[in-house]
C-alpha cells in the first residue's frame, strides 16, 4: 500500500503517516491472527484426489449415475467422478439437506464433508450445484 | 447483416486505434486539428458500436437464430423483453454492452469537457481510446457476437433463472458501474500524462463517478434481491467471488469519493487518489476477468472461455502502466498543506479510507486465496464465508461509528472539548437504543447489538446535522422550517445528499443485521393439513396446485398463515419446470410485513408424488430495510447529482484559476 503524500511544504513529518503505518500493522495483525485461528481453508479437491484423505474437504465433481434416496430423510446417495482429466475413479456421496435446482445426473457440483469407510459423508446443506454458466444455457444433450 | 456487425466492429476496432495513435502524437506535439480529429474518431467508435448493437439487437427480437448468439440465448417462446435482456445474457453481448457503454461514455465525456479542460483532454483520449482498443479487439477477434451457422428450428432459450425483471435491470447496471469507473481513472491518467497537477480531473469527473458508483450499488442490491426471491435458499448475499467482483470496485469508489473532497478542499492526499481510481478500475476489470475466465471456483462457474488471459494482460499493462506514469510524476504531485491534527474532518476521511481499502484488500485476497494456493501448492484451498463475515464486521462496524463522527467533526483541527459537546446526544440516543433493545432479545448476538448502536448514532448525528443546519438557515433568512428545510439542501445538495446515502447505509446495515443475526429457521415435511411451527409463526399446508404457464409447468403449495392465533391469509411456494430448457426453479413464498419490516420465506424444497412437501420456513426481521436502503440510496444520489447552478460557477472559476496557472 502506498502512502498519501502528506508531507507539508516544510517537509516536516505529518502524523498521517503515523496514522497510516499503526493502521496497516493493526490490519496485518488481525488478518495473521485470524487466518492463524481459522486456519487457510477448507482443501477444494476432485473425486481422483480424495485417496483415503480424511480431513474435511470440498469435492468437486461431476455426478454420475442416478441419485437415489431421500435427502430430507436417510438421505441422498449418488457417485461422483472428476471434472476434468481422463480419471475414472468414482466415490460414493451421502447427502442431506436441501437439494438445489440444478442437482442432477450429468452436472457438476461442489459438496462438503469428510471420507469415512469409504463413503464421502457431507455436510449437510453444503451442495452448490456448479451452473455450467449463469449466462448460457447447457449445450443441448443431442 | 452479421457481416455488416463485424464490420462496425472492425470500424470500431479502427477508429479507437486511431484515437489512440493520433491522439498521443498530436497531444504530445500539441497538434490541434489533429487532436480533434482523434476526438471525433472517438464520436465515430461509438457510431459504429451503436450499429453493431443495433443489429445484435435486431436479430434477438427476429429470432434470427443463424446468429449463434441468437441460438444460444433465446428461444421462439421466449418473451420479447427477455429476448432484449439475452443482449446482455452470454458473453459476447456482455462484451458488447461494455464497449458501447465506453464508447458512449468516452463520447459525452469528450463532447462535455473539450472546451474546459481541453489540456487534459488531448491525453484522455487516447487513454479511453486505448481500452475501447481492446474491447473492440476481443469482439472482432476473440469473441465475435456476429458468428453465424446453419438456422437451428429453435434457439436453445434464456437459462430461466434470468427469466426475471430483475435481470433486465441488473446486469446493466453493473456495467454502467463498472465502464463509468473508466472515465475518471482516465481523466486521471490523462491529467499525469498532460504534466496538470491541479484538481480539475476530479472536478470534471465528480459526476462520472458518482453515476458509477449509484449504478454499481443500485445493481447490487438488484442482483441481491433478485437472489433472495429468485434463487431461494434464504439469503441474498453469499460472498460468491462472482458477488465480490462487483463488491469490490463499489468500495474502492467510495473510498475514492471521500477522499477527493479532502484533495478539492486542502489539496492533500494526490497520489492515494490516482491509487484509488486505479484500484477501482483495475478492480472492475479484475471482476470481468473473474466472472468470464471461471479461474475461481464459483456457483455461478462461467463457462471457461478464451477471453481470460487476454483479460489478465490488459488488467497488467493497466496496472503496471499507471503505476509507472504515477511514480514518473511524484514529483508534480506534492501535497499543498499537512494533516495538522488527528483529531479533525480529514483525518476521520483518513480512516475511512484506510478501513474501506482494507475491507476491499481483504476480499480480494479470500478471492484471490484459492488461485495463489493452486500456483503455491498446486490444490485450490477456499476460504469459507466465516472469513468475510469476520472480516465485515472487523473493518465494517468501525465505519458505521465514522459515519456517524466524520459529518460533525470541524475541518482542519478539532477540540476534544467541543466534540464531547458535539456527541453528546448522538452517543445518548446510542446507548439508549443498545438498552432498549437488551429487554427484546437483541443481546443474543454481539455484533448485531453493536451494529444497532452503531446505527442509531449515525442516525442521531444525521438527523442533528439536518437540525442544526435548518435552524441556521432559518436564522438567516427567516421563513417555515420546510423552506428553510429545503433550502438547506438545495443549497449544499453534495453535503446533505450524501448524509441521505449515508442514511440509506444505515438502513442497510440495520437490515442486514436483523436479517443475518437474529433470523429464525425451522422445517419439516408436511401431509396436507399439517402444521409447522417458525418464531411466532404457525403455517398449516393446505393444498397444492398445478398449472399450466406459457413455457413453464408450475407447482405451487398453499400455506395458510397465523401469527399468535392471528390469520394473515396464505402464502404459495413450489416449482417451475421449464420444458424447453429442461430445468427445475424453485419459486419461494414471501409474505412481507411492512410495518415491521419482517419477512416469512417459505422454500418448498422437495414436493414428493404423494403429495407431501418438505417445507424450509425462514423469518427474517427487518430484512425489507435492506431494498429500503436501495430507494433511500438512490434519493440521496440523485440529490448529490442534481444539476447546480452555484457548483457549475465555482467550477468555472476554478477551471479559470487553473488556465491562468498553466499559462504562466
Amino acid at each position: 500500500m502506498a502512502r498519501p503524500q502528506t508531507a507539508g511544504p516544510r517537509g516536516r513529518r505529518s502524523p498521517a503517516r503515523l496514522v497510516i503505518a499503526l493502521s496497516v500493522a493493526a490490519t496485518l495483525a488481525v488478518f495473521l491472527l485470524y487466518t492463524s485461528i481459522a486456519g487457510g481453508g477448507t482443501p477444494m479437491i476432485q473425486p481422483s484426489e480424495l485417496d483415503g484423505r480424511t480431513e474435511r474437504v470440498s469435492l468437486a465433481g461431476h455426478v454420475v449415475g442416478s441419485p437415489r434416496g431421500d435427502a430430507h430423510a436417510a438421505g441422498l446417495r449418488f457417485q461422483l467422478r472428476d471434472i476434468r482429466g481422463g480419471k475414472t475413479e468414482r466415490v460414493s456421496v451421502l447427502y442431506k439437506g436441501s437439494v438445489p435446482d440444478l442437482f442432477r445426473t450429468g452436472r457438476d457440483i461442489v459438496v462438503d464433508g469428510r471420507l469415512r469407510n469409504g463413503t464421502f459423508v457431507a455436510v449437510p446443506g453444503t451442495l452448490i450445484t456448479k451452473c455450467p454458466s449463469k449466462y448460457a444455457p447447457e449445450p443441448s444433450e443431442s | 447483416m452479421p457481416e455488416l456487425g463485424r464490420a462496425a466492429l472492425v470500424v470500431t476496432l479502427g477508429l479507437s486505434l486511431y484515437a489512440v495513435v493520433a491522439g498521443a502524437y498530436a497531444a504530445r506535439y500539441r497538434r490541434r486539428r489533429l487532436a480533434l480529429s482523434a476526438q471525433n474518431a472517438l464520436l465515430g467508435a461509438f457510431g459504429a458500436t451503436l450499429v453493431a448493437s443495433a443489429l445484435l439487437l435486431a436479430a434477438l427480437v427476429r429470432n434470427d437464430f443463424s446468429f449463434v448468439y441468437a441460438a444460444a440465448h433465446t428461444s421462439r417462446d421466449l418473451p420479447t423483453g427477455y429476448t432484449i435482456s439475452a443482449f446482455w445474457g452470454g458473453q459476447e453481448g456482455s462484451l458488447l454492452l461494455w464497449l458501447l457503454i465506453l464508447t458512449g461514455y468516452a463520447a459525452t465525456a469528450v463532447l462535455l469537457n473539450r472546451r474546459s479542460a481541453r489540456d487534459i483532454v488531448v491525453w484522455v483520449v487516447p487513454v479511453l481510446g486505448g481500452v475501447a482498443v481492446f474491447f473492440a479487439f476481443l469482439l472482432v477477434a476473440v469473441a465475435s457476437p456476429f458468428a453465424t451457422q446453419a438456422a437451428p428450428l429453435d434457439g436453445r432459450g434464456l437459462n430461466p433463472s434470468l427469466q426475471n425483471p430483475y435481470m433486465m435491470a441488473h446486469p446493466p447496471l453493473l456495467y454502467l458501474g463498472f465502464v463509468g469507473l473508466t472515465v475518471p481513472f482516465a481523466f486521471a491518467v490523462g491529467a499525469m500524462l498532460a504534466r496538470r497537477s491541479d484538481e480539475r480531473w476530479i472536478v470534471a469527473t465528480r459526476r462520472w463517478t458518482l453515476v458509477a458508483w449509484t449504478s454499481l450499488g443500485i445493481g447490487q442490491l438488484l442482483g441481491a434481491h433478485w437472489a433472495y426471491e429468485e434463487v431461494g435458499w434464504g439469503g441474498y448475499y453469499a460472498w460468491d467471488p462472482v458477488e465480490n467482483a462487483a463488491l469490490m470496485p463499489w468500495l474502492a469508489a467510495t473510498a475514492f469519493l471521500h477522499s477527493v473532497m479532502i484533495q478539492e478542499k486542502r489539496g492533500m492526499l494526490k497520489v492515494w487518489n490516482v491509487l484509488l481510481v486505479l484500484l477501482a478500475f483495475s478492480l472492475s476489470l479484475f471482476g470481468t476477468f473473474l466472472t468470464r475466465s471461471g479461474i475461481v471456483s464459483s456457483i455461478h462457474s462461467f463457462t471457461q472461455s478464451s477471453i481470460g488471459p487476454w483479460f489478465l494482460a490488459f488488467i497488467c499493462i493497466v496496472v503496471l502502466g499507471s503505476l509507472a506514469l504515477l511514480f514518473a510524476r511524484l514529483p508534480l504531485l506534492r501535497a499543498q498543506t499537512r494533516l495538522e491534527s488527528l483529531v479533525s474532518r480529514e483525518a476521520t476521511f483518513l480512516y475511512n479510507n484506510l478501513l474501506l481499502v482494507a475491507l476491499t484488500l481483504t476480499i480480494l485476497w479470500g478471492v484471490a486465496y484459492p488461485i495463489l494456493h493452486e500456483l503455491v501448492y498446486g490444490e485450490q484451498r477456499l476460504v469459507g464465508q466465516g472469513y468475510y463475515n469476520f472480516f465485515v464486521r472487523v473493518f465494517g462496524l468501525p465505519l458505521l461509528l465514522l459515519m456517524g463522527i466524520g459529518p460533525l467533526v470541524a475541518w482542519r483541527r478539532a477540540s476534544l472539548r467541543g466534540l464531547a459537546l458535539t456527541f453528546a446526544w448522538p452517543l445518548g440516543v446510542a446507548v439508549a437504543t443498545g438498552l432498549l433493545l437488551l429487554p427484546f432479545g437483541a443481546g443474543s448476538s454481539i455484533p448485531g447489538l453493536i451494529a444497532y448502536s452503531f446505527a442509531a448514532f449515525v442516525l442521531a448525528s444525521i438527523a442533528l446535522e439536518f437540525a442544526r443546519g435548518t435552524r441556521a438557515r432559518r436564522a438567516l433568512s427567516g421563513g417555515s422550517w420546510p423552506r428553510a428545510f429545503s433550502d438547506l439542501v438545495a443549497r449544499n445538495r453534495r453535503r446533505y445528499g450524501g448524509y441521505v446515502v449515508h442514511a440509506a447505509v444505515v438502513l442497510l446495515a440495520i437490515g442486514v443485521a436483523g436479517s443475518s443475526a437474529y433470523d429464525t429457521v425451522s422445517e419439516r415435511q408436511l401431509a396436507r393439513g399439517e402444521a409447522l411451527a417458525v418464531g411466532d409463526y404457525r403455517l398449516t399446508y393446505e393444498r397444492l396446485e398445478e398449472r399450466e404457464a406459457a413455457n413453464a409447468t408450475e407447482v405451487r403449495a398453499h400455506l395458510r398463515v397465523e401469527r399468535d392465533g392471528e390469520e394473515l391469509g396464505t402464502v404459495a411456494a413450489g416449482k417451475n419446470a421449464y420444458a424447453a430448457e429442461r430445468q427445475v426453479t424453485n419459486e419461494v413464498g414471501i409474505r412481507s410485513d411492512l410495518a415491521t419490516g419482517e419477512d416469512l420465506f417459505v422454500i418448498a424444497e422437495q414436493v414428493n408424488a404423494d403429495g407431501t412437501v418438505y417445507f424450509r420456513v425462514f423469518v427474517k426481521p427487518l430484512v425489507n430495510l435492506i431494498w429500503l436502503a436501495g430507494l433511500v440510496f438512490l434519493l440521496g444520489a440523485v440529490v448529490a447529482l442534481w444539476p447546480d447552478a452555484r457548483e457549475q460557477r465555482r467550477l468555472a472559476v476554478r477551471y479559470a484559476r487553473a488556465g491562468v496557472a498553466q499559462e504562466t
